[in-house]
C-alpha cells in the first residue's frame, strides 16, 4: 500500500476553521456552523455504542469530549446546552471537557443543536470511551475503536463545508464503515504531547511508525500549509492514528502512549 | 567533536558517495544504518547542529512548544525491512529523545 498525500492524511479531520475564516461568535444559524454538533447525530452516536458496546468495550462508558484547539485556550466555565425553537438544555461540563447527552424527545423532534459557548476554532469534538482500571497514558484498542465508529456516526468530524471536498464524499464512506479499514486517518488526541505510541498484545509489542503521529506531518513537506484545516492545529503535538481495521491486533490490545 | 562528527559522517548519505555506490543514492533525510546512526548520539549532548552537520537534512516537524522532531529513513534493503530514526530535540536544541524503529508497513 502506498503512502496516502497528506490530504487524505486530513481527510477526516479537516476543519471547522474552512468554515469560517474568522473566529466569529457562536451563532446557531447555519445547518453547518462548525461549532455545534446535531443532537440527533450525537443520540445516534450513544445508540451505535449501546449495539456495539459488547464486542467492542464491553467495560467502556461513553462521554463526548470538547478539546480545546489552542494551547491557550482554557476549559474553565466552559457552557454547552442542547438547543432548538422551543428547547434549551443545560449539559455539565466536567473540567477535562467531558460530558453525557440528556434526552429530549422534543428535541429531537424540532431538530436541536448542541452548541458551546466558545467561539469556532476554538475546540473540538470527540467520543470518550473509556474502559476504566487503566493507566491514564494507556488506551485500549476496541475503546478506540469504539471511538472512531461513535464519532462518525454522531459527525463529530465531518463538519467541512459541503461541496469543498465532494470528491472525499465519494471516495470515503461517512460513516462508522471507514473505522474498520486498516489504516484509517480518525485522529486520537492524547493529554499531553507525545513521543511515541506502542501497542501492546500479551508479548508482542510494536512501536507505531512516527508517520502515525502528529497528523502524518512526518510525509508531507508543506504540512503547515495545510495544518490549519486541521482541527489538530494546534495540537498537532498531542495527535496519533492506530490501525483500527487492522485484526491481527485485537480490541483487548493496549496503546501505551509515551509522552514527550 | 570532530571525531564526533567524522564517526557520524560515515553513516550519513551525503557525506560518503563512494560508500553508496553499491546501492542506490540516498535522498535527503535517509541513512544507510539507522542504528548505527543512533549509536553515536547522546541524549542530553548532542545538538541539532552536531545531527546535521553529520546526517544532513532531516525530515522536521516543529511544534509551538518549542520541540521539534527529527526523522532519517533507513530503506530496505530486501529481505531486510527498513527502519526510521526518530529524534526529538527540546526547546533548547539539544537531543532529549530518541529511537529506532523498523518499519514493515506503511503508515
Amino acid at each position: 500500500m502506498g503512502y496516502v498525500p497528506i490530504f487524505l492524511i486530513f481527510l477526516l479531520a479537516f476543519l471547522p476553521a474552512l468554515a469560517t475564516a474568522q473566529n466569529d461568535a457562536v451563532v446557531v444559524t447555519a445547518l453547518r456552523n462548525p461549532v455545534n454538533k446535531s443532537y440527533k447525530k450525537m443520540v445516534e452516536g450513544e445508540q451505535l455504542f449501546n449495539e456495539r458496546r459488547e464486542a467492542l468495550a464491553p467495560r467502556a462508558t461513553l462521554r463526548f469530549k470538547l478539546i480545546p484547539r489552542k494551547p491557550d485556550v482554557s476549559m474553565d466555565g466552559v457552557r454547552l446546552e442542547v438547543s432548538s425553537d422551543s428547547v434549551d438544555i443545560p449539559l455539565k461540563v466536567e473540567p477535562d471537557g467531558t460530558f453525557t447527552l440528556k434526552h429530549d424527545a422534543k428535541a429531537l423532534k424540532e431538530n436541536a443543536r448542541v452548541v458551546p459557548n466558545r467561539k469556532a476554532g476554538t475546540m473540538t469534538w470527540r467520543a470518550d470511551v473509556r474502559t476504566p482500571g487503566l493507566p491514564p497514558n494507556v488506551r485500549r484498542l476496541g475503546d478506540l475503536r469504539m471511538e472512531c465508529e461513535v464519532g462518525m456516526e454522531s459527525g463529530l468530524i465531518s463538519d467541512y463545508p459541503p461541496g469543498l471536498f465532494g470528491w472525499l464524499d465519494e471516495l470515503l464512506p461517512r460513516g462508522p464503515t471507514y473505522c474498520h479499514r486498516d489504516l484509517p486517518r480518525y485522529l486520537y488526541f492524547a493529554e499531553r504531547p507525545l513521543w511515541s505510541v506502542t501497542l501492546v498484545d500479551g508479548e508482542r509489542r510494536k512501536v507505531l511508525p512516527v508517520d502515525r503521529l502528529y497528523a502524518g506531518a512526518t510525509r508531507d513537506p508543506d504540512w503547515k500549509d495545510r495544518i490549519r484545516y486541521c482541527d489538530c492545529e494546534a495540537i498537532v503535538d498531542r495527535t496519533y492514528f492506530v490501525p483500527l481495521g487492522d485484526a491481527n491486533w485485537p480490541d483487548d490490545t493496549l496503546v501505551v502512549l509515551e509522552y514527550m | 567533536m570532530k571525531l564526533f562528527l567524522a564517526s557520524l559522517a560515515l553513516l550519513s548519505g551525503c557525506a560518503l558517495p563512494a560508500f553508496q555506490s553499491a546501492e542506490r543514492p540516498l535522498g535527503p533525510g535517509e541513512v544507510r544504518s539507522a542504528a548505527e546512526a543512533q549509536e553515536t548520539l547522546v541524549v542530553g549532548e548532542t545538538t541539532k547542529s552536531d545531527v546535521r552537520a553529520a546526517l544532513g537534512p532531516a525530515t522536521t516537524v516543529d511544534f509551538a512548544s518549542g520541540y521539534e522532531v527529527w526523522v532519517y529513513r533507513q530503506p530496505p534493503v530486501s529481505p531486510a525491512p527498513g527502519a526510521e530514526l526518530v529524534l526529538l530535540f527540546d526547546p533548547g536544541g539539544v537531543l532529549a529523545k530518541m529511537r529506532v524503529t523498523p518499519i514493515s508497513d506503511p503508515a
